[in-house]
């Protein structure tokens, strides 16, 4: 393959769920045919992933952003091979580990040494690789003490740390990440980013999907924006974090009520309108740490309001 | 599809011996979860068919004077446990790794395969205690016994094709695990295992030979213990067990890609 050559190649990629219609369960299929007939019919579809395409060069660092529901996981989901695209293709042929929520391989009763080795013996390395490479993999996630105890023991800092440390140490050359950073503690969290990016040094070519807007914008070469199944914006890291940033705050309500108390510098107010939603937060936060423009933007439509009212 | 894992996609050999190194790993896990902090551990498997022979040939025995005998039930129950069991718990293989097949790519057949493996390990640790048992009423080992690695890959190979089958429905039609719960319980009384295969009146025979299992439980006893070779419908039972086998294998291949989605 030579270098130019795109190590993941998205085209025309879209996904389609059924809805589930109520009233179209085999219950009432058998009992009352003709409603459920009905009901079959009616059901709608839905596209969770429509139309999308892009390349990702080798070595290249790419997030994929969105709010809940967008359809970013269905399409890492689809890069992975897990489910299958309803149409369109997806070409790779790189070496791929997958960071999907971590630790979902992990049995409760037994060590996490076993369940290293079976979550590598999983993903598709033969036992003497993963037994060669668990010492540093037992380091890195810092559980030394703890390897051979149940896994019932650990905290849930302790399974992530685990569970990351085992698909870094796969020696990929496409890395797919999922939302899984959120989870360890921050010291941590610094640890992965640290060694993703020097996997991506390496030549590792890293697909991130993350709500970590501060993340994306820190490591992505380039990032691209999901809005209800597809791909609205792709490019600068910077942009597209803004661009998402500002369709949210335009779309809910909420952030843009609690960007107005910030700026009237009602915390506990702002606190309480945000305390629902984490994702809201992030977007709030990231709103206004990296994005001035937009800070000042609302300060002035605020007062303008403000004057509107006086 | 392009996008599978590349370490499953090597080729040949290499593919191939991971793949049994993580169906190792599986079967290994679940058997020693299987009876962890039991007492009495792996004995328990032994209980079940054990009890149900000696309440069974007292029952049918003594108090109904059938004069079967308690090692006639025990040659029929400990192939029947075998695959009962294996059977019963393929049914939620695929439904209960949900977790598993929505986070990783990985070669599906090994879940519905650890399972039948290890029921298989547990009836094959159990034959000494049967053989012990036979031995004692003095069924000594006859040639005929060169024939039990057949009927033994036989009935194996039609559990597997079982398994397949039931674990890939069992995820779009949940309904299936307890339909399987309730056939099988049939399928105990339509399979010679409490009663002679030669005793079944001619107008019922056909249930005998369209059931599969049927000429290997009635093979089991003839090379234990009458020491002859299996009768000749095995080959029939043969027939039936590869269409099994075929049809639960191209059912997983055909359902597995959606597992993903429908879990």
């Amino acid at each position: 393959m030579s270098s130019d050559s795109p190590v993941l190649a998205v085209r025309a990629v879209s996904k389609k769920y059924r809805m589930v219609a109520p009233g179209s369960e085999l219950k009432t299929l058998l009992l009352h045919p003709g409603a459920a007939l009905h009901a079959r019919r009616q059901r709608s579809n839905l596209w969770a992933v429509g139309d999308v395409s892009f390349e990702v060069g080798r070595g290249e660092f790419f997030s994929i952003i969105g709010a809940n529901g967008s359809g970013k996981s269905t399409l890492l989901r689809l890069l992975a091979g897990l489910s299958r695209p309803t149409s369109g293709r997806i070409e790779t042929n790189a070496r791929m580990s997958t960071l999907l929520e971590l630790g979902s391989g992990f049995h409760p009763q037994v060590s996490g040494r076993e369940n290293a080795i079976m979550n590598g013996l999983l993903v598709g390395m033969s036992r003497a690789e993963i037994e060669g490479l668990l010492p540093r993999i037992v380091e890195f996630a810092g559980l030394q003490e703890f390897i051979d105890q149940p896994m019932r023991t650990y905290s849930s800092g302790m399974y992530v740390r685990l569970g990351f440390a085992i698909a870094a140490f796969m020696e990929p050359e496409l890395l797919l990440v999922d939302e899984v950073l959120a989870v360890g503690d921050l010291r941590f969290q610094e640890k992965c980013y640290d060694h993703i990016a020097g996997l991506q040094k390496q030549g590792v070519t890293i697909v991130m999907v993350s709500h970590d807007l501060g993340a994306v914008e820190r490591f992505s070469d380039r990032a691209a924006l999901m809005e209800r199944g597809r791909m609205i914006a792709i490019g600068d890291p910077k942009k597209v974090v803004g661009l998402h940033v500002e369709r949210l705050a335009s779309s809910s309500p909420e952030i843009r009520a609690a960007l107005e108390e910030h700026i009237a510098g009602d915390q506990e107010g702002m606190d309480r309108l945000l305390a629902e939603d984490p994702e809201a937060r992030a977007a709030f936060e990231a709103a206004l740490e990296l994005n001035p423009d937009f800070h000042r933007k609302l300060q002035e439509e605020a007062a303008r309001g403000s004057e509107r009212l006086g | 599809m392009n996008a599978a894992s590349a370490h499953f996609r090597a080729p040949g050999a290499r593919g191939f011996r991971k793949s049994s190194e993580l169906l190792a790993a599986l079967t290994s896990r679940e058997l020693r979860l299987r009876y962890q902090g039991s007492l009495f551990g792996w004995a328990w498997s032994l209980v079940r068919p054990l009890a149900l022979g000696l309440i069974l040939s007292f029952a049918l025995g003594k108090v109904l004077g059938t004069g079967i005998t308690a090692e006639f039930l025990l040659a029929g129950l400990f192939p029947w446990f075998w695959f009962q069991s294996s059977v019963q718990a393929a049914t939620g293989t695929f439904v209960g790794n949900g977790g598993l097949l929505k986070k990783v790519k990985f070669p599906r057949q090994v879940l519905p395969l650890s399972v039948v493996l290890g029921n298989t390990l547990q009836f094959l640790f159990a034959l000494p205690v049967l053989g012990g048992f036979l031995l004692w009423h003095g069924h000594e080992p006859t040639r005929a016994w060169l024939a039990l690695p057949l009927i033994f890959a036989m009935q194996f190979l039609l559990i597997t094709g079982l398994a397949f089958f039931v674990a890939s429905v069992t995820v779009f039609f949940r309904d299936l695990e307890h339909i399987v719960e309730v056939l099988l319980n049939l399928v105990f009384y339509a399979t010679p295992i409490i009663y002679a295969a030669d005793k079944v009146p001619d107008n019922y025979r056909w249930v005998i030979r369209l059931n599969p299992l049927a000429p290997l439980a009635d093979g089991w006893r003839r090379i234990l213990l009458d020491g002859e070779w299996p009768g000749s419908d095995l080959w029939f039972s043969g027939a039936l067990t590869a269409v099994v086998l075929l049809v639960g294998w191209f059912t997983f291949r055909r359902l597995e890609d959606a597992f993903a989605d429908v879990i």
